[in-house]
């Protein structure tokens, strides 16, 4: 891969991240400002707690979507020592989510 | 769990306006200041102002990286590379946190804050750039335009083992205390690494996300998330670093240095004076 190859995968890269962290920061920051505001105004309730929920889920995904995308583009660049990497992260992500899985008492 | 009212969620939606505001500026998560403030100012347990933390850590990694990337401020290979280690550390901080006494974690980090600042301080004029533009910044260096000198910064990786350490140690503090782990590795990067402090923020916001996900999906498993009190905390803080942002591309270096400095000494005194209680 030339020099010039491997720059323009990474501006690639850096800005599908970008739309991927857009994409999921403002979807959650949508959830959640609905979610409080109804909140706030009404109280507790089901559809409000859903909204609340659906924000938080969606902020923790984003970072997780974010390394998905950068394992996608480095296997199809075919840098596998950046692959690698960003798959061991993905499987470190991935091992947090068994333990919270794991701390749930309500399981 | 604190009780949830309209006046408290006001309350930290200031304060995550406060911390965003200044976590932006520094390349820190906020957390540093938001996690004090919960647990002293308000009284929170520790977890819950930590979980709170983390999830406000990861709105603003997402929200400032996705303002800079394409402008090639972020070293995303670096970044990457360093992130199998700082998520390491912050799962195995995630599944000890509840192990560990607070107190004598809060006295090391006093420590270590101390220590980081008095380095940020001694090494002030310092920039560790390669002033020829040409130069190749090897496989994981980089290069990025800088307005504040209207300059090309190049710049090559060293002492690559450093900062694998400081970044384990930066995603273990990261989900004990609930910040994002800045405080820790954009020092070290900067001064034993050859990162100039801008990329090394940046790169280190860009991080952060990943690492506070690591350890913030632990405590939510746990339960110790209150997500009416997260939503407040992370709309304030979204709104705190959309200001930080436009502010921090006119602030100088040297200023951010010295700022960076006070605010660790800050810290270290909060945290002595808790942990030694």
């Amino acid at each position: 891969m030339t020099r010039g190859e491997r720059h323009a995968g990474a501006l690639r890269l850096e800005r599908m991240i970008g739309r991927v962290l857009r994409a999921g920061v403002t979807t959650s920051s949508v959830c959640l400002a609905s979610g409080l505001l109804w909140t706030m105004a009404e109280g507790t309730s089901a559809p409000a707690r859903l909204l609340l929920q659906t924000g938080i889920v969606v902020l923790l995904a984003t970072p997780v979507a974010r390394v998905v995308v950068s394992v996608a583009e480095y296997v199809v660049e075919r840098d596998w020592g950046f692959a690698t990497l960003t798959a061991i992260v993905l499987l470190e992500l991935l091992a947090s989510a068994l333990a919270a899985l794991v701390f749930n008492r309500r399981l | 769990m604190p009780a949830v009212t309209p006046a408290l969620a006001a309350i930290i939606f200031s304060a995550g306006a406060v911390s965003g505001t200044l976590g932006a500026l520094l390349g820190l998560g906020g957390g540093v200041f938001l996690v004090p403030f919960l647990n002293l100012v308000l009284g929170f347990p520790f977890g819950v102002a930590a979980a709170i933390s983390l999830t406000t850590v990861i709105a603003t990694s997402s929200t400032v990286s996705a303002g800079r990337a394409g402008r090639q401020l972020i070293n995303m290979r670096l970044g990457m590379l360093l992130e199998v280690a700082t998520a390491g550390g912050s799962f195995l901080g995630g599944i000890t946190a509840h192990l560990i006494a607070q107190s004598l974690l809060q006295r090391l980090f006093g420590i270590v804050a101390a220590v980081v600042a008095m380095i940020m301080l001694t090494r002030l004029r310092r920039r560790n750039v390669i002033l020829d533009p040409a130069a190749d910044p090897g496989v994981l260096g980089g290069r990025y335009y800088e307005d504040e000198s209207a300059t090309t910064v190049t710049y090559r990786v060293r002492r690559l083992p450093v900062a694998i350490g400081a970044s384990f140690l930066a995603g273990n503090v990261s989900s004990l205390l609930g910040i994002g782990g800045g405080i820790v590795k954009v020092p070290i990067l900067n001064a034993w690494c050859g990162i100039p402090l801008r990329a090394a923020a940046a790169t280190s916001a860009f991080m952060i996300g990943v690492t506070a996900t690591a350890g913030g999906v632990i405590y939510y498993g746990r339960g110790q998330l209150e997500p009416t009190l997260a939503a407040a905390a992370v709309l304030g803080v979204q709104i705190g670093s959309w200001g930080g942002m436009r502010f921090g591309a006119t602030a100088s270096a040297k200023w951010l240095k010295a700022l960076m400095a006070v605010v660790l000494f800050v810290v270290s005194a909060m945290m002595f004076a808790r942990g030694g209680r």
